[in-house]
């Protein structure tokens, strides 16, 4: 098991930025609310599984960026059977989008197409922990962290593509509400 | 532009040709690439809406609307020029994502009926460029999203003959790139063929064509988004018997020109705007052919066009709220010193690109899969993208014409020294790039990380 070097500045927390630094080997994870164990988020202030604020991961940007098994994020890129498993790659670079998966990101291809990422990799998580007999606290954003909420975080939040910002309004609607569909677990995509 | 046996009225296919018919197939595929790319990166996806809501309420308060009624409308005109920009960027991606799964799919044609491929350095070398072997032929440019450009588009798309521009009364031989396909699967269909089933190819399921992904979405006007590839349009085929080989050779037609009934360019060389069920390459009627995509985008461009005519806008300042300001047929040799070290790196890691597409083919099993997995997509999706972003924040005047333009990928093929690894060569660009331009030392890791694949 990987272990991050954290930095004990506290300036430097945040989703995006460097983590703070601990000598105890994490599990690393991809978003907020998938950890498995105390301690193991980014802030390493967590109290109990599913209850962390963001990934213990390195945040990167794109498809193949990952280091290793089980820290790429998901969604925009990759293939189908890719974007069936966020945050569970078996493999460095076989990740299919960037770390971490903000609550308005959403599977491009695959059985989950259309609908929330995060939410699609919070049940792979549970269904895991239940294999394990762990109870599972409750994430601190229940469909995952908004793209405006990682953004204000220390260290900002970016993710690769052309089409555009993904929280957004072009004045008819309320972008407010692009996540709310997803956080239902309905798709977001329209048949043309 | 030499000419094409395969399109002269003596050529016969034969075991001794079709070699040779196959792979101009593939430098046809190949050929469109640079082309849709090149537009694709002349788009601005995002642009500045509060700029088009300004400009526009002036120019209707001109006209002699009221503020609050002008403002309106502008905000109405605005968001069709986002949704437009983000929509014909989609488009134009998904083609060109599709091009290269039909490359793969030509290839895997030749690697069972004949030999190896041959990717690397086919790209048109002088431009304009002409489809190998197209009758008549049309100069293809690398040019920005414009009319003229869209109409170049659809007549290398084109389901039917090209209407006859000359009114010539001698007959010419027009073709199609279905045609040309078509002689093959005549060919196929009659003849008993020996089929490699042990070459290696790029299959399926393995992950290594998506038809969708965040490029290919555009969002409609209330920011919902659309994607404009099918899921079901078509993957890659193994080829391993006739079957196969006509399904691979299916998909490629299909995809590119639509049903066979399909109608092309008006006689008058004009755009049928009207949509009919031939339109769509896959029955569920999901998604357009390639003809249809950009009969769409040329359609709706034109009529927005027009709108902006009524407001006392010409049709440059219409396309400057979305098409970047690039040169036609720029190549490197063009730039300044110090974007030519930049542009040489993004030519060397899209010919690389190529390198590992035909290294593809020499490698079977996880060292295929990696070329591909790590190799490719990280290039294609993260690497060449991000350089095709960065060059074109730099600006430069052409010595040709004494304008300021913007600097643009030219996706030329770059001469890789057979005495070291392009691997190594990758490298050492990316350290002199970094040498002007310190910011692209984010992208050294990821150039360390690309599989070593030899010429």
């Amino acid at each position: 098991m990987a272990t991050i070097q954290y930095d004990l500045n506290a300036d430097t927390q945040g989703c995006g930025g460097t983590p703070v630094t601990t000598n105890i080997p994490l599990e690393l994870h991809v978003c907020m609310g998938l950890n498995a164990c105390k301690g193991h988020d980014r802030f390493g202030t967590n109290n109990c599984a599913g209850t962390g604020q963001c990934a213990t991961a390195e945040a990167h940007v794109c498809h193949t960026l990952n280091n290793c098994r089980g820290q790429g994020g998901c969604g925009l890129y990759g293939s189908a059977e890719e974007q069936d498993l966020p945050g569970q790659n078996e493999c460095a670079w076989q990740g299919s989008c960037a770390v971490p998966i903000q609550a308005e990101r959403f599977s491009t291809l695959g059985n989950n197409m259309g609908r929330s990422t995060w939410l699609l990799a919070r049940k792979l998580f549970e269904e895991r922990m239940a294999k394990a007999q762990r109870n599972v606290g409750e994430a601190p954003f229940k469909c995952g962290p908004p793209q405006k909420w990682l953004e204000s975080q220390k260290g900002g939040f970016a993710a690769c593509g052309n089409s555009g910002d993904m929280v957004c309004s072009f004045g008819f609607n309320n972008k407010e509400d692009d996540g709310k569909i997803l956080c239902k677990g309905d798709s977001v995509l329209d048949d043309e | 532009m030499q000419k094409n046996k395969a399109f002269q009225p003596d050529f016969k296919l034969t075991p001794g040709t079709l070699g040779e018919a196959i792979q101009q197939a593939i430098e046809i595929e190949i050929a469109t690439i640079p082309v849709y790319l090149y537009t694709y990166y002349s788009i601005n996806r995002t642009p500045n809406q509060q700029q088009i809501i300004t400009d526009v309420s002036a120019a209707l308060v001109k006209q002699g609307k009221p503020e609050a009624e002008a403002k309106k409308e502008a905000e109405e005109i605005s968001a069709s020029i986002m949704v437009f920009a983000n929509k014909a960027g989609a488009l134009i991606m998904s083609v060109a994502i599709e091009e290269m799964l039909h490359m793969a799919l030509s290839s895997n044609l030749k690697q069972s009926l004949v030999g190896l491929p041959e990717l690397v350095g086919k790209t048109p070398k002088t431009w304009p460029a002409y489809l190998p072997g197209h009758e008549p032929e049309f100069p293809i440019n690398k040019g920005r999203l414009s009319l003229p450009q869209l109409m170049t588009f659809l007549e290398i798309e084109s389901p039917s003959p090209l209407p006859d521009k000359t009114k010539l009364l001698k007959a010419i031989p027009y073709k199609t790139i279905g045609q040309f396909y078509d002689m093959i699967v005549q060919y196929i269909e009659h003849n008993e063929l020996a089929y490699n089933k042990d070459a290696p190819q790029l299959i399926p399921g393995k992950g290594y064509y998506a038809q969708n992904n965040v490029d290919t979405i555009f969002y409609d006007k209330h920011h919902k988004p659309h994607l404009v590839n099918d899921a079901d349009s078509g993957d890659l085929v193994l080829v391993e018997d006739r079957a196969s080989a006509l399904k691979a050779i299916h998909i490629i037609v299909e995809q590119g020109e639509g049903n066979q009934d399909a109608p092309g360019l008006n006689p008058d060389y004009t755009v049928n705007c009207s949509i009919s069920p031939a339109d769509y390459d896959d029955p569920a009627m999901k998604e357009f052919s390639h003809f249809e995509k950009f009969s769409r985008i040329y359609c709706h461009y034109d009529f927005l066009t027009k709108k902006f005519a009524g407001f006392g806008m010409e049709e440059k300042q219409f396309a400057g709220y979305f098409v970047q300001n690039v040169a036609l047929n720029p190549v490197t040799a063009d730039y300044p010193a110090n974007i030519q070290t930049l542009s040489n790196l993004l030519n060397a890691i899209y010919t690389y690109i190529f390198v590992m597409s035909e290294g593809c083919y020499k490698k079977a099993g996880h060292t295929q899969y990696e070329i591909f997995m790590f190799g490719i997509h990280k290039s294609m999706i993260f690497i060449l993208n991000s350089l095709c972003g960065d060059i074109m924040q730099q600006t430069y005047t052409d010595k040709k014409d004494g304008l300021t333009y913007k600097a643009a990928p030219t996706f030329e093929d770059y001469a890789f020294d057979p005495a070291s690894s392009p691997k190594s060569q990758l490298i050492a660009l990316h350290a002199e790039v970094v040498k002007v331009f310190p910011g692209e030392a984010y992208l050294g890791q990821r150039f360390q990380d690309l599989p070593d694949v030899a010429l």
